[in-house]
């Protein structure tokens, strides 16, 4: 009896759809004020047609958007540690999250992280301009950014509310550029990419912020002029405000 | 505390930020130099971008000068003439100074030789001001009267175009200035201050101007010197941040102010040793870090060249 029904669930599973992912953030735009001092974003989702949630995992990725890179290697030379050696990346994000659900190399084989660009070692580079073995620029490129909390990989920081219902936390510190965000979530099942799904966010100064980054780019000259005369005038008040009258 | 730099795009608490600029606002009144010897390592020490840290220095160091050049002027300290002459030099010197900044900044060395330059300057001319200063104080203290001026001999006295600058009741060649304003307006372009360390000493040992205009000429000097340089900062590499400025300079102008009143009761003999100690100290802080093997012997730039 037992195996009947079991047979006729699967039965009723086979022609349903495979399983399926939507997601959402909770802002797609994160607005740079004066106070900005990092923030967090939700990053939540469900999984539709749910099945076993044995062998299920789900990764979320936060990229930033790629900045050129110029590392430099010291060497002593002459008793002085001098920059001897460099390699110029390209494609390489400026901010890099990772969120899953275990430790990602339990989660797929590395040819499907790397495929799919999961993980801080699958981050390559589009171009590389080195006369050595790149390699060691790549890992001081990754060791940088973790250190200054650009990049991170967060195992087991996914929460279930419920079997199918999921969340997780993006910290989005002090440091980060501006520009166009992407945020992605996986669904991987035994190790292959069953659903992904992305959605674009927004890191942007307003107001006053991007006023003054704006001048300072688009008008240097009257930006340098005007920076001049607040260092004359503010010595200058402070001489009159001083001075002891005579 | 926190507050945002738009131009450095990056975080940092605006008390730290006054207070350090009020310290070395402080030092720079009382020895009438700039400061940014100081201010820059300083700011790259609490992890605003080295660039964004050169060039911004310069307004705290416009400001911190011009507070202090004020309240010379009122003690009728300053010799202009001199300041407008070393002023022709430093023009020169501060166009070349960011021409060679661009170039030695394609070399990728850039960081080198700042680094070198830093403790070549600040070591020897240190060495220089502490050996003076301690013969000066064991002088005075032995009851020799200190106070006479060394008669200048020799090649200066050599030179053409001979000029007279009156406050500094001197009658020398308009040579030895320009040259002095050229290598002060180069560094300034390279190692982003306003070179009162150098403008200092030299004014008292190869011009021997009397001390008491030497602070007040100096201070004009600079204040011309990094006006132009912030400003070709400001088109070159954008790298002037405003927000960063205001708060340097609100806690520099007020230290200013009070390190020239601090400046005021200490000996001549006594300032200058006090200058030298810390700019040996400086000195020696920045020779440490070129010897001791790095943490990371990689660093990364973002801003590609």
């Amino acid at each position: 009896m037992k195996r009947i029904v079991l047979a006729a669930l699967l039965l009723l599973a086979v022609p349903a759809r495979a399983e399926d992912l939507v997601s959402g953030i909770s802002q797609d735009i994160i607005q740079i004020t004066s106070n900005y001092t990092g923030t967090n974003i939700v990053v939540f989702g469900a999984i539709e047609q749910a099945q076993n949630p044995q062998g299920r995992n789900i990764v979320v990725v936060v990229r930033g958007p790629d900045e050129p890179m110029t590392v430099r290697r010291r060497d002593r030379i002459a008793g002085v540690w001098i920059n001897n050696d460099a390699a110029k990346f390209e494609g390489l994000p400026a901010y890099y999250y990772l969120a899953s659900t275990e430790p990602i190399s339990r989660i797929a084989p590395p040819q499907v992280l790397a495929r799919y660009g999961i993980g801080l070692q699958s981050l390559t580079p589009s171009a590389i301009g080195s006369h050595h073995d790149p390699e060691p620029f790549r890992q001081a490129v990754i060791r940088y950014h973790r250190r200054v909390g650009l990049y991170a990989e967060s195992p087991g920081s996914i929460d279930f509310l419920s079997e199918t219902l999921f969340r997780t936390r993006v910290p989005v510190p002090a440091g980060v550029t501006r520009g166009q965000y992407n945020v992605e979530v996986y669904l991987i099942r035994d190790g292959e990419v069953v659903s992904a799904q992305s959605t674009p966010l927004f890191v942007d100064a307003t107001g006053l912020e991007r006023r003054v980054f704006n001048s300072a780019h688009d008008s240097p000259l009257p930006y340098g002029l005007a920076c001049v005369f607040m260092s004359m005038l503010l010595g200058w008040i402070s001489y009159v405000l001083f001075r002891r009258p005579e | 505390m926190e507050i945002y730099l738009p131009v450095a795009e990056m975080s940092v608490n605006w008390l730290i930020l006054i207070a350090l600029g009020t310290g070395v606002g402080f030092l720079s009144g009382m020895f009438g130099v700039g400061g940014g010897f100081l201010m820059t390592p300083l700011l790259v020490f609490t992890g605003i971008p080295s660039t964004v840290a050169v060039a911004t220095t310069l307004s705290h160091v416009t400001a911190s000068s011009m507070s202090g050049a004020l309240a010379q002027w009122r003690k009728r300290a300053i010799d202009f003439t001199m300041a407008g002459v070393m002023l022709v030099g430093g023009i020169g010197g501060t166009l070349f100074g960011v021409w060679l900044f661009a170039l030695m900044r394609r070399q990728g060395q850039m960081d080198l030789i700042v680094a070198l330059t830093y403790v070549l300057m600040l070591g020897s001319i240190g060495t220089i001001m502490l050996r003076e200063s301690l013969a000066a104080l064991k002088a005075y203290r032995s009851g020799a009267t200190a106070t006479r001026r060394p008669v200048n001999r020799g090649w200066i006295q050599a030179l053409p175009l001979k000029m007279r600058f009156r406050q500094s009741r001197l009658y020398i060649s308009v040579l030895p200035p320009i040259a002095i304003g050229f290598v002060v307006g180069t560094l300034s372009a390279i190692m982003g201050i306003g070179g009162g360390f150098i403008v200092v000493p030299a004014m008292i040992y190869v011009l021997r101007m009397p001390t008491k205009v030497v602070m007040g000429t100096s201070l004009v000097q600079i204040i011309a010197v990094t006006a132009i340089t912030t400003v070709l900062q400001a088109t070159n590499n954008y790298a002037v941040d405003i927000v960063l400025a205001l708060l340097l300079v609100s806690g520099g102008v007020v230290g200013a102010q009070l390190g020239v009143r601090a400046g005021a009761k200490l000996r001549g003999e006594q300032l200058r040793l006090l200058l030298a100690l810390l700019v040996l100290t400086v000195a020696a802080g920045l020779l440490w870090q070129l010897i001791v093997r790095p943490a990371d012997l990689y660093s990364l730039s973002e801003a590609a060249p």
